[in-house]
């Protein structure tokens, strides 16, 4: 190696382990995360502790209930940054590394030939799709958003709903757009997931045998499955969310002050009469 | 390198890369010429194993001298005897470096090289990787070869074809070689030159041979002025798949587990095998030999096989081929058994022969013939040749070297140009009138190791003017010479009369079906007389040759062209060599004299090239024996019955 | 059916191919041309009469023989690369139909089993064009000299056996031997791409052929002398990290060797390589 390389050549093999761990920790358990917690649109129902009245309003209120707790988590700046810069990071050096190859799906129409192409355009799209996710819901950049919407954690999920609905009052043809391209984006980052983790054991060589890469396919490909459909299950839940209703059991949430403390107090488990406090709130 | 000596190695077979890391390791720089990346070589092609003494045959009674007494009956005793001697010594020390070298050897359980029985003898003594062993060997040498180039120890010289040897002063001191890609031709000083360029395989047509093994440079050798020994010893091997471009060994397993061997009793039966009823059918080994049936020995299978097809025109369809019938077998059986080589015909010929009888002919697979070499014999000097070998006889000679050939000295396969060295197939001495399986792979390496000591000291100490001092005008000339050759070919373009006789392709194919009829498996004076005269009229074609490309850039049609003319130079010594030779020897076999004459023809054929009249003049030498008396080729007066020993003993893998 | 034939694409299409071939007809060729480096590229067909058996070679040696166009021009022979004829020495890949594979073994029947039927062939695309249907593949060996592709033995003197190996393991090593530097592998992958400029060469992807050589050689007791140096290469720029897990390599390898494996098992040298130099190393 010539000592005038750049810095991605000169510690190559550093920046290519680095590209794939970044893509496994912190960005792919913080998608497990965020899917989980996203999701809940969809399961929280089954929250039975939850500040609402039937199926819909205690989805609402546990997904709220779950964004509250993350935005009151200390230093949340200083993980956001990580995360951004983990991001970054992989994102650039991902399409460096992309650009170097060049797809032959025409030819070989192997599975796995196909997985490599698709691997490489989720990456593009998935790079464009998170930054516009990122820039309209977290640095409100609302002009981007058809109707306009800006996210409030406080009120995450009626602001979510109508930042993909493209109104508060149900779906426009460009909240359509809106949501079909996050339909398509998370998709994307979840298959991007599941075979980027197939191929780091590869790279890693954790699976070498053509049998034990064979099974951890199956491994991934259900981790896929399942993350794939709490990913479908977040935008469906929220692009089908009923705003108004969300609205009012945000406001309900939020009128109460002593919300917040009494989490704490119950995620402690130190008192179960505020359990029943809290569901009295409810 | 110090004294600026050079060695050129012509061609990257195992000869030829043996000869090189040798002579690299040794300090001498070496330029190593191939028309093709050394790994392509045609050593990968050959299959079945290497032959050595080894320690477990060694407790059975086995020794290097039995392998050496082996080779000789095998070859007929036309064999030159003391490099035999020294080779079948060397043996077990050549398999021991390739296994340091690498080679992924096959290994019995607790982890010692596997053997494997082959044929000429009753012991184990054929080391083996898997069905590939020339392919593992020739990978080994390559990989030691690339090492030392990386040191800049030998410089590769790929893709270039060697044209012409400069002999000055009856001294080789260089070569003219063409760049096949830039059409470049140049001429290199040398203090010694290698020919390690292997067979000659495409002189009669399809081969078992690659495409490169035309026998062109050695031709070009024999043209210059060096001696061709024994043309006439061509290995024809029984069972070959005859393909649309060349001929694929097909292993004798296949009759070993059941193979019957037959062709329609009608001539011209168009009939799909199947619909061919039992009592249509011509068992052609069954109903000759009731005895052994299919399992005839090789050379009577070969001209069975031929006899019937040329003589009788009873092949398929009146084409060159036989049914090799596995059909009646058990599929699960044969996939068992014969996998490997089941698997190799529906590659190449698309058909399950579990379920299609595979069609067959014998091919030529190897020439015993070459370049004719000398020696200076070793220290092993019985006061009378010995007799007949036996396991448990007092072996009479160790096996430290030097007792066979004096090692290093100057001369050893060395041609009788000066300088000018044979190694490997294209080196006469020793595997006489057949070669016995897997003693090729052992002769060309043994022979760049052992005998790339002598071309060292030969540059070393021998006292003829280094090739660097030499004239600049000798080696303009013979590049002239090269291109003048050259231009002649290429100015036959323009004007071209499109006659069909005139095409090199049509030329080569003619003279490959006339030496494939009358000059291989069973030859006769009538047929060889035509077969002269048929190559009389072919040389006189080819001296209007119309090429059928002017390119001057990488121009196959005319490197092919060129060596059509070396083909048929070398074609007329071979067929002329058998005319004369009028006996039974070995794979020469001649239907009017069918004995074995040793009183008029234990001698060797040496082709001598007249420049005159364009042909060779043949001369009957005595061969170079002493070490080993005469005796009958009986195997079947072994212990273990005629077919099982001496079915092996034509050709290798 | 092999284990390669198994890995091959269209293996039971290929198969159908040959029983419904009509056995008397004329298949045409459709072939990519280049007179040499820097000349345009032309197609050029020729009807070739099919006889049993006929391959990729038996077809153009027709062609040398008979160099017509369809349309009655006369034209050059077809320059090709090929030696053995019997898929060991790796001379005669080509791109045909589309994809890649040796020649040799490329029966006509497999692929243009009726009367006027085409077959594509192209050179490969991922070495420079001498002429034709040849390319140079010199960066295929280099690639061998970059993982130091050889055994370092003391010299070619006596010096007894080599190291005791263990059935299985001489097993596992044969699969590898096999390789031929066809560079199937490379041509169908998509991270190795075309480069010409010799000094790049050492900095572009290695490629699956030189990843399991290296392999290969890691694996003999002897060889494993060099094992730091090849890993060196290895984890450096154009190594196993460029690798995309496509996998077409194990696909279209037509010896059926474990290539993929060898990208698993050089993997995980190159993690305990590169944690080995961080806590010990040199550098």
């Amino acid at each position: 190696m010539s000592d005038n390389a750049g810095p991605i050549a000169k510690h190559h093999f550093l920046m290519r382990r680095l590209h794939s761990l970044t893509g496994i920790v912190p960005i792919g358990v913080f998608l497990i995360m965020h899917l989980t917690t996203n999701s809940t649109i969809a399961w929280g129902g089954l929250n039975s502790r939850a500040h609402g009245e039937g199926w819909m309003n205690r989805a609402i209120a546990t997904f709220q209930h779950e964004v509250s707790f993350i935005n009151n988590m200390p230093l949340l700046l200083i993980i956001e940054v990580t995360l951004w810069g983990a991001i970054g990071f992989h994102s650039i050096l991902g399409v460096y590394y992309a650009m170097s190859g060049k797809g032959n799906t025409g030819e070989y129409k192997y599975s796995g030939n196909m997985r490599y192409t698709l691997q490489r355009l989720t990456g593009y799209f998935g790079v464009f799709f998170i930054f516009y996710h990122v820039a309209t819901l977290r640095w409100g950049w609302s002009f981007l958003v058809p109707g306009g919407a800006v996210w409030s954690h406080e009120a995450a999920s009626s602001t979510f709903a109508a930042a993909l609905q493209g109104s508060t009052d149900g779906f426009t043809g460009w909240g359509l757009l809106v949501a079909v391209f996050y339909f398509v984006g998370v998709s994307g980052l979840v298959f991007h997931f599941a075979n980027g983790l197939w191929s780091a054991a590869i790279t890693w060589g954790i699976t070498i045998s053509r049998p034990a890469q064979k099974r951890w396919g199956v491994v991934c490909a259900g981790l896929g499955a399942g993350l794939m459909v709490m990913a479908w299950a977040s935008v469906v839940g929220f692009a089908t969310l009923d705003y108004d209703q969300a609205v009012a059991v945000e406001k309900a949430m939020m009128d109460q002050p002593a919300h917040a403390e009494l989490e704490h107090e119950i995620e402690a488990g130190s008192d179960t009469a505020m359990v029943d406090q809290q569901d009295v709130d409810g | 390198m110090a004294d600026g000596k050079r060695v050129i190695v012509v061609g990257g077979g195992l000869a030829g890369l043996a000869a090189s890391i040798r002579i690299a390791e040794a300090g001498v720089a070496v330029d190593l010429f191939s028309m093709v990346p050394v790994k392509r070589s045609h050593s990968v092609c050959a299959q079945g194993g290497i032959n050595a003494c080894n320690e477990v045959a060694r407790q059975q009674g086995y020794s290097e001298y039995q392998h050496f007494d082996e080779t000789l009956i095998g070859g007929d005793f036309l064999n030159d005897q003391h490099p035999v001697l020294e080779m079948t010594n060397w043996a077990p020390k050549i398999i021991d470096l390739l296994d340091r070298m690498g080679v992924p050897f096959n290994r019995s359980h607790e982890g010692y090289r596997d053997l494997r029985l082959f044929g000429g003898s009753l012991f184990r003594r054929t080391h083996f990787a898997g069905a590939t062993t020339g392919q593992q060997l020739l990978y080994a040498l390559d990989e030691q070869t690339r090492r030392f180039a990386s040191e800049g120890k030998i410089n590769m010289r790929e893709f270039w074809e060697f044209l012409w040897p400069i002999v000055e002063d009856g001294r080789c001191v260089g070569i003219v070689a063409q760049d096949m890609r830039t059409m470049q031709i140049q001429s290199f000083r040398a203090d010694a030159v290698i020919m390690a360029t292997g067979g000659c395989g495409l002189v009669f047509g399809k081969s078992t041979n690659s495409v490169i093994c035309t026998g062109g440079a050695a031709s070009r050798c024999f043209q210059a002025g060096a001696w061709y020994g024994n043309p006439e010893m061509i290995q024809v091997h029984p069972t070959a798949i005859p393909g649309a471009d060349k001929c694929r060994l097909m292993s004798e397993s296949a009759r070993g587990e059941g193979g019957r061997v037959w062709v329609p009793s009608k001539k011209g039966d168009t009939r799909k095998p199947k619909d061919i009823p039992e009592n249509e059918r011509y068992y052609i080994l069954e109903e000759r030999y009731p005895k052994y049936g299919n399992l005839v020995p090789r050379d009577i299978a070969t001209r069975e096989i031929f006899d019937v097809c040329v003589n009788d025109g009873m092949g398929i369809n009146g084409t060159n081929q036989v049914y090799l019938d596995l059909t009646h077998k058990d599929p699960q059986y044969l996939t068992e058994k014969l996998g490997g080589i089941m698997d190799i015909y529906e590659k190449f010929v698309g058909d399950d022969p579990r379920y299609t009888p595979m069609r067959i002919f014998p091919a030529v697979h190897y020439s015993m013939g070459g370049l004719w070499t000398t020696y200076t014999a070793g220290d092993y000097q019985p006061d009378a040749p010995l007799t007949e070998h036996k396991p448990g006889n007092e072996i009479p000679v160790g096996t430290e070297p030097g007792l066979g050939l004096k090692m290093g000295a100057h001369n050893n396969a060395m041609t009788n140009i000066d300088g000018l060295y044979a190694f490997g197939e294209v080196n006469f001495a020793y595997h006489g009138a057949t070669r016995l399986g897997a003693n090729a792979l052992l002769s060309c390496i043994f022979d760049g190791l052992c005998n790339g000591v002598s071309v060292v000291n030969y540059v070393r100490e021998g006292d003829q003017t280094p090739a660097s001092n030499l004239d600049p005008s000798i080696f303009d000339n013979a590049t002239k010479q090269e291109q003048d050759k050259h231009d002649k070919l290429i100015n036959s373009t323009t004007n071209a009369s499109g006659d069909r006789s005139l095409n090199p392709y049509q030329i080569a194919f003619e003279l490959g079906e006339e030496m494939n009829s009358a000059s291989t498996v069973v030859k006769t004076g009538p047929g060889l007389e035509k077969c002269l005269s048929k190559i009389e009229e072919l040389r006189e074609r080819y001296t209007k040759v119309e090429l059928g490309d002017g390119a001057m850039w990488t121009n196959q049609s005319l490197s092919f062209t060129r060596v059509v003319g070396d083909m048929i130079i070398l074609g007329e010594a071979i067929a002329k060599a058998g005319l004369l030779r009028e006996e039974s020897r070995g794979s020469h076999y001649r239907t009017d004299f069918p004995e074995r004459d040793d009183k008029r023809f234990w001698k060797t054929s040496v082709a001598k090239y007249n420049a005159s009249s364009g042909k060779s003049d043949i001369e009957f030498v005595d061969v170079k024996a002493g070490l080993v008396k005469l005796r009958p080729r009986n195997y079947g007066k072994t212990d273990s019955g005629p077919q099982k020993t001496e079915k092996e003993t034509v050709g290798a893998s | 059916m092999s284990e390669a034939e198994a890995y091959s694409f269209d293996a039971d299409m290929r198969k159908a191919n040959r029983k419904k071939a009509v056995a008397e007809r004329s298949v045409i060729f459709k072939i990519k041309r280049c007179d040499g480096p820097g000349k345009p590229t032309r197609w050029e067909s020729f009807k070739v009469p099919i006889k049993e058996g006929a391959n990729v070679i038996s077809s153009l040696n027709w062609i040398a023989a008979n160099p017509v166009t369809t349309s009655g021009q006369k034209t050059t022979p077809v320059v090709w690369d090929s030696n053995c004829l019997e898929e060991v020495c790796g001379a005669c890949t080509m791109v045909i139909n589309g994809r890649v594979r040796q020649s040799c073994s490329c029966l006509i029947d497999e692929y243009a089993p009726l009367e006027g039927d085409t077959m594509t062939l192209e050179p490969m695309s991922k070495f420079p064009v001498i002429r034709d249907l040849w390319v140079d593949r010199a960066r295929l060996f280099n690639n061998l000299t970059r993982v130091k592709g050889w055994v370092p033995i003391d010299g070619t003197y006596n010096l007894g056996a080599g190291p005791k190996e263990s059935h299985d393991h001489q097993q596992m090593r044969y699969t590898l031997s096999e390789c031929m530097s066809c560079g199937c592998c490379l041509e169908a992958c998509p991270q190795f791409t075309k480069e010409e400029d010799e000094s790049k060469w050492d900095t572009s992807f290695i490629g699956a052929h030189a990843i399991s050589q290296a392999r290969y050689f890691n694996e003999h007791e002897t060889g494993k002398k060099l094992k730091s140096d090849r890993m060196d290469t290895l984890v450096g720029e154009g190594g196993i990290n460029d690798c995309g897990n496509a996998q077409n390599c194990v696909k279209v390898c037509p010896k059926g060797i474990p290539l993929t494996e060898s990208i698993g098992a050089i993997g995980r040298s190159a993690t305990v390589h590169a944690f080995k130099q961080f806590f010990q190393g040199k550098k």
